[in-house]
């Protein structure tokens, strides 16, 4: 401890600079992975939203609401399968749109059937529609009392936002939900042609007693054109969201490598640099681990400083919004990351530390120490 | 400060006469690097004792063994033969462990040139020694501002070694080998960075020091014009103990 905090006083710009790198890099990984979220949230936000446990694809759509389509005969295959207990239909489509009389804009329609599989599982604000023409909507695109009016055929009717429901959004578009007669009001108004209004997914719950994931088997196995996933997969397998993450991901795992190259480079060149004085006090009886225990001290108290500044910075800038993506403080984000950077860098720190232990003290007598 | 192996009851008071036993005794000592044709021995036979209150000036020239002889008695090397016991203590056979807690305990350092820790001050450079042991706080900060002021540092022990002369460095290396109340005190080259005056300054001042608390020490050197403060002078040559000195 004396060491460790003597030289760390003697030398504050050089520990300091450490400690603002490490904020820096833990900084900008909070970004990424609010940005990461922001994003895929953004694209598949109303899925997990929704509260079907599990949604049934037709094998077609290739797990997109958009290019999904489930036939009258499917929808019956599915419904009648082992373990369904509750079964509506889902219905997505997008509309150029005019909210409370502003700018034409793009908005998804989520159309539901039964509330308790497809509507919004959470609201932040307001109420579940009641009656025709009431909706829910994405937070942040809407707000409370919005009336939403299809672009082209102001005569189909208006949708009236009674509620807002967080992270919903899909396709990065405003999203609203609506009720299954509402949706098919709007798809007929925007296409008056279309002879029916099919269904692009149906949610599924399970019966008492089936799991989630023992339905999706079973669906799978009753309904061979149909793809069943549980909300969870639906969100995480949209095509477009695991190359997203995987890209994430790699940049993740290099800004993760800075950290611990950057604290052990920094320790082993300070290590080197103090060599002399550490061959002098291992001459005069200081046993190893006691200069690694100061060793280690110092690294973890510039990484917990690091850290701590890092999160400090990003607490202000996470309440932004960039476009359309909200950023977002996640406690849990910050300490997985806090946990595995100190980790790294405490093991990275490692090699100094041998280099201190390979010291041999005899070295002190011939004026060397270059370890 | 924890007690060393040879304390005495009374450090400021000296015993002359040797009611003590010998701060150093070296029995056949060889040290040897190198093995077969390669064999190299830097000490070869070495017999040597060093009184309780002694001061030895070792002299001899480059290569001779001087240094190697103070690493093995300063528990640094140990020997591949002979017998080497200090305090009382035969330390030849001690493991790395075991030299590390002696060397803390025992010895007093001054190095040749390597003698502070660069980023503490000349009082924590004394202070440190109380440190890398069992720790004993305010009597450690007593021992320490009395030696610096015993050395006349008092003014300069908040500075740190980068601002301290040649002459200053060299007395807080004595005050930081003083601090743990050793039974021999090792000096390799004391004054081979310092001035013909200063260097003879520091070396009566070691000798001043030495003597008022009555713990023995060696003087490596090869600067003849400061051994006539020491005891007795004895001479190495090849590895051997040419003249023991009287």
């Amino acid at each position: 401890m004396f060491l460790a905090l003597r030289e760390m006083r003697r030398a504050k710009a050089r520990f300091s600079m450490l400690v603002v790198a490490i904020a820096l890099l833990l900084f900008l990984i909070l970004v990424q992975q609010s940005l990461r979220d922001g994003l895929i949230g953004a694209f598949t936000g109303a899925i997990d939203r929704q509260s079907a446990p599990v949604l049934v694809y037709s094998v077609d759509g290739q797990r997109t609401l958009q290019a999904s389509v489930i036939s009258p005969r499917l929808r019956r295959t599915i419904e009648s399968a082992g373990g369904v207990g509750q079964a509506g239909m889902i219905g997505l489509s997008t509309f150029t749109a005019r909210i409370s009389g502003g700018a034409r804009t793009s908005v998804a329609l989520f159309g539901y059937q039964i509330a308790s599989v497809g509507g919004p599982d959470r609201l932040v604000a307001g109420r579940m529609p009641k009656s025709p023409g009431e909706a829910v909507g994405s937070g942040g695109a809407f707000s409370l009392g919005d009336t939403v009016r299809l672009s082209a055929t102001p005569r189909a009717p208006a949708l009236r936002v009674v509620g807002i429901a967080p992270d919903a959004e899909i396709q990065v578009l405003p999203t609203l939900f609506v009720s299954w007669p509402d949706y098919g009001a709007w798809v007929r108004a925007a296409n008056p042609d279309a002879s029916a209004v099919p269904p692009s997914a149906i949610g599924v719950s399970p019966s008492p007693g089936t799991s989630a994931q023992a339905l999706v088997a079973r669906i799978d196995a009753a309904a061979p054109e149909a793809e069943a996933l549980t909300r969870a997969d639906a969100a995480r397998r949209t095509p477009g969201v695991e190359a997203v993450s995987a890209s994430f991901s790699v940049i993740f795992l290099l800004f993760a490598s800075v950290v611990p190259l950057v604290a052990g480079l920094f320790f082993m060149i300070v290590t080197l640099q103090k060599a002399r004085s550490l061959t002098l006090l291992r001459a005069i009886g200081a046993p190893g681990t006691t200069l690694v225990r100061s060793l280690l001290l110092q690294v973890v108290i510039v990484l917990c400083a690091g850290i701590a500044l890092g999160t400090l910075i990003w607490l202000p800038v996470s309440q932004a919004t960039i476009g359309q993506l909200s950023l977002g403080f996640d406690a849990g984000a910050v300490l997985l990351w806090g946990a595995l950077l100190l980790s790294l860098g405490v093991a990275s720190a490692l090699v100094a530390a041998r280099r201190v232990l390979a010291i041999d003290p005899v070295e002190a007598t011939t004026g060397g120490g270059s370890l | 400060m924890p007690a060393s192996p040879c304390s005495r009851e009374q450090p400021g008071e000296p015993e002359p006469g040797g009611a003590r036993g010998p701060a150093l005794q070296m029995r056949g000592v060889r040290k040897v690097y190198g093995s077969g044709t390669n064999e190299v021995a830097a000490l070869d036979g070495v017999d040597l004792t060093v009184g309780p209150t002694e001061i030895l000036a070792l002299v001899g020239p480059s290569g001779s063994g001087k240094t190697t002889l103070c690493s093995i008695a300063g528990g640094l090397l140990t020997p591949t033969s002979g017998t080497v016991v200090v305090g009382g203590s035969d330390i030849s056979r001690y493991n790395s462990r075991q030299l590390t807690d002696f060397r803390r305990n025992a010895v007093g350092f001054v190095f040749q040139t390597v003698n502070l820790v660069s980023f503490l001050t000349a009082r924590e450079n004394l202070l440190v020694v109380d440190e890398i042991g069992p720790r004993t706080g305010r009597r450690a900060r007593q021992r320490a501002d009395q030696l610096l002021e015993e050395l006349g540092l008092t003014g300069r022990a908040g500075n740190l070694p980068s601002a301290l002369s040649g002459g200053e460095r060299q007395r807080v290396a004595i005050g930081r080998a003083l601090m743990n109340d050793p039974c021999l005190v090792l000096f390799d080259e004391p004054t081979s960075a310092l001035d013909t005056h200063l260097g003879e300054q520091v070396v009566a001042l070691i000798r001043q020091e030495m003597k008022a608390r009555g713990t023995a020490a060696i003087i490596v050197t090869h600067d003849l014009r400061i051994t006539h403060h020491a005891d007795r002078v004895a001479t190495i040559v090849d590895g051997r103990i040419a003249d023991a000195g009287t």
